[in-house]
């Protein structure tokens, strides 16, 4: 059954997901969405919506990794009955809730790998925060800059030097391994297993 | 120069994020013998009204959004003093983001706009249990509850404090507004979460907060 699996999940965590694909502790087929489609839920939500749509009628495992990330996303599980990874995003899942809350509490902006070296293009292009305002925004509502380090990947110290330098913030790494994020991925696996892909019709 | 030439203004300088101009003309108002009351009233509260449409029809980016609260953070506390010392306040209200929310500046939005029609807010900040919404509310008397979600499963952890409201007979006392990206996308969440009513954006909180209240000190639904 495992080795029916479809992994759907955000280009985002594409390093972490072919790990623990390549360690054989997930088995099936990886399928990737482009990270960007984070900074548009609507066309997110479509996407998604559009592919489970096509596999409605072939009866296999399908998991969503994925966090709460388009307004739609528990109908989307509810609907066609996958697996999703009980997490509000991506940053939780590999974190765990607790240290999650532990670091947001401390108004930590949390800096995944495959997002730390597209900073600029998402701050400055994507959202139009010049560095004035950009400053003033990271200091209104965060107070340090959080590498998580997965350990795929060397820390990219040059990129979150200058991210530092552009939001006013310190920055520090934390040390993540991908214990949290793979019973995630195998829990939601069981909840699609006993759930097998259909969709269901909602009034 | 009449009001309405002083919001134009400080309208382009929200458009164009330009925090130091806007600083500036609300001394010049001030200087020109209006009234701090009447500079929030007249000048600031137009501008943000018109700046809330521009959010709706989406022409407006999360920077000129963000600086546009700044502005109008600067200009209310630059007035306020004067004003709160004056005037009653409209009533009291209790916000924050529910148990695992960490989206903040809609809810720091809606608390500067709140605080600039009036009212008296007790912001409790991020990721705040239920229990301790209607803690604060009940010290402070407060009649209405604001919790602020950004996404659909933070947003149903609303559903607990309005089983604490309920459960405590409190449903005629507090009433509960629900508020965030999340419930402009798919406004049938306010009645899953059991929230009493919703505003699309901050700047129509204020009404929905006095709409809400009456409900509350009348002892009946909104």
């Amino acid at each position: 059954m495992t080795t029916d699996t479809v992994w759907l999940s955000c280009g985002v965590l594409r390093a972490e997901m072919e790990a623990l694909h390549q360690r054989g502790l997930i088995k099936g087929k990886l399928l990737f969405l482009d990270s960007m489609l984070h900074m548009d839920p609507p066309a997110l939500e479509a996407t998604l919506t559009r592919l489970l749509e096509k596999d409605a009628d072939t009866p296999r495992c399908l998991v969503l990794a994925y966090g709460d990330c388009c307004s739609r996303m528990l109908d989307l599980v509810r609907r066609f009955r996958v697996g999703r990874v009980n997490a509000i995003n991506c940053a939780q899942l590999l974190l765990g809730r607790d240290r999650y809350r532990q670091l947001m509490h401390q108004e930590a902006f949390l800096v995944l790998p495959e997002w730390a070296g597209r900073w600029e293009e998402i701050m400055q292009h994507e959202l139009g925060l010049t560095r004035t305002v950009a400053h003033d925004l990271m200091r209104e509502t965060r107070s340090v800059l959080v590498y998580l380090d997965t350990g795929l990947a060397p820390v990219p110290a040059q990129e979150m030097a200058a991210f530092s330098a552009y939001s006013g913030l310190p920055w520090q790494v934390e040390v993540v391994n991908l214990e949290i994020m793979l019973s995630q991925l195998l829990a939601a696996q069981n909840e699609a297993q006993t759930n097998p892909l259909v969709e269901v019709n909602f009034p | 120069m009449v009001h309405r030439d002083w919001t134009d203004r400080l309208l382009d300088t929200m458009i164009s994020s330009d925090r130091t101009a806007a600083a500036e003309i609300i001394s010049q108002a001030l200087a020109s013998g209006i009234a701090p009351m009447l500079v929030i009233t007249d000048i600031l509260d137009p501008a943000l009204v018109r700046l809330g449409r521009r959010w709706e029809q989406e022409t407006l980016s999360l920077a000129q959004g963000f600086v546009a609260a700044k502005i109008a953070e600067d200009a209310m506390l630059r007035c306020i003093p004067e004003r709160t010392d004056q005037y009653p306040t409209k009533g009291v209200a209790v916000i924050g983001n529910i148990e695992d929310d960490f989206h903040s500046l809609g809810r720091r939005t809606v608390a500067l706009f709140l605080a600039a029609a009036g009212w008296e807010v007790h912001d409790l900040g991020n990721d705040v249990p239920a229990e301790q919404f209607i803690d604060t509310a009940l010290a402070v008397n407060a009649s209405v509850i604001g919790a602020s979600a950004m996404m659909q499963t933070t947003a149903l952890n609303i559903r607990r404090l309005r089983e604490l409201i309920d459960s405590r007979g409190l449903q005629q006392r507090l009433k509960l507004a629900v508020g965030g990206a999340v419930f402009n996308w798919r406004p049938d969440l306010v009645a899953e979460v059991g929230g009493d009513g919703t505003a699309r954006n901050a700047v129509n909180a204020d009404e929905l907060f006095m709409r809400l209240q009456s409900a509350a000190r009348a002892g009946g639904r909104p």
